[in-house]
């Protein structure tokens, strides 16, 4: 069976981010998720000056680029913000995290209409499919007696 | 979540609902609930990430992307630095060690995502495909913390390999 390169390493994605999952919910049983997030945060220093110290990186880039790069990763830990927000102002985590889960539903509009990408009928077949297995795993059945949830 | 830092699966019930809180609330009755909002914002902002990494990394490689990535954190650190609520926690060395493992995987995970677009992956495809990360949660709560699984996430977990067998064709 042939793997192509892009799908092995959108698959090294899922299992690093899904462990991350594992992870942040040990973090945030034991601190607030605000202290939580600025240590996240911090963790990406030592990986910048690792990739410093070993890639040799191409800094020509246009600087509509480089900003629009910046944005992404403001735009990324803004979107946990509001998740965050999302939960603490009164939606039970058994609806927002799977709704939240619906994202790729944007990226998918924005990619057809700005980047004019295609897809194929399995390829539609497959992000159905991939949307809703996201939203039913993330859905977790909740606690009895934890009204909240 | 999406790359980097997601809505927390289940996080513990700490806040205290304050007067100011309650107003805002009977405020804003009319229209969308307050976290209906905040849920449809985060939508639309991991929503319009997975796009815009993309078209990113058309231009750039992965790993000036995760450097460029991490300048575009340091605004939200420094909201986060003026939170009331860095301090205490019930055991702080723990939940901060966590914290700091989440944020090397998830900068790794960064990595191997901008890489898989840069050698053509295609946004539509690649970002449902990771975002179906909860299924490796899944997987360990089921092997590690020896969770069981509801009815839901056992049809999610036949979903995901399904969608993966598809989307590698």
């Amino acid at each position: 069976m042939h793997i192509p390169v892009w799908l092995l390493y959108a698959l090294i994605a899922l299992v690093f981010w899904g462990i991350t999952g594992v992870t942040q919910k040990l973090s945030t049983n034991h601190i607030s998720t605000q202290l939580s997030f600025l240590w996240f945060a911090v963790a990406f220093v030592p990986i910048a000056l690792v990739i410093l110290a070993t890639v040799p990186l191409d800094w020509q880039v246009k600087p509509r680029v480089f900003w629009l790069a910046v944005a992404g990763g403001t735009l990324n830990g803004l979107g946990a913000f509001t998740s965050f927000a999302a939960l603490e102002r009164g939606g039970k985590a058994s609806i927002v995290i799977p709704l939240v889960y619906l994202f790729p539903l944007v990226t998918i509009f924005l990619a057809m209409v700005f980047l004019h990408e295609r897809l194929t009928g399995v390829q539609v077949t497959g992000i159905v499919l991939a949307i809703l297995a996201a939203v039913l795993l993330s859905r977790e059945a909740p606690r009895q007696g934890d009204a909240s949830r | 979540m999406a790359g980097g830092y997601g809505a927390p699966r289940r996080v513990e019930k700490r806040v205290s609902v304050t007067a100011s809180d309650q107003t805002r609330a009977s405020t804003e009755k009319q229209g969308f609930p307050p976290w209906l909002r905040f849920s449809l914002l985060t939508i639309l902002l991991w929503g319009v990430w997975g796009a815009l990494s993309k078209a990113v990394s058309n231009e750039i490689d992965a790993y000036l992307n995760q450097v460029l990535f991490t300048l575009g954190l340091i605004p939200l650190v420094a909201v986060v630095l003026r939170s009331h609520r860095l301090a205490g926690g019930r055991n702080r060395r723990r939940g901060i060690f966590y914290a700091f493992i989440t944020g090397i995987l998830g900068g790794t995970g960064n990595i191997a995502f901008f890489k898989s677009l840069t050698v053509g992956g295609q946004a539509s495809v690649v970002v449902p495909l990771t975002a179906m990360s909860p299924l490796v949660t899944v997987l360990i709560a089921l092997a590690v913390l020896r969770e069981a699984l509801s009815a839901s996430q056992k049809v999610g977990l036949v979903l995901a390999l399904a969608a993966i067998y598809l989307l590698s064709l």
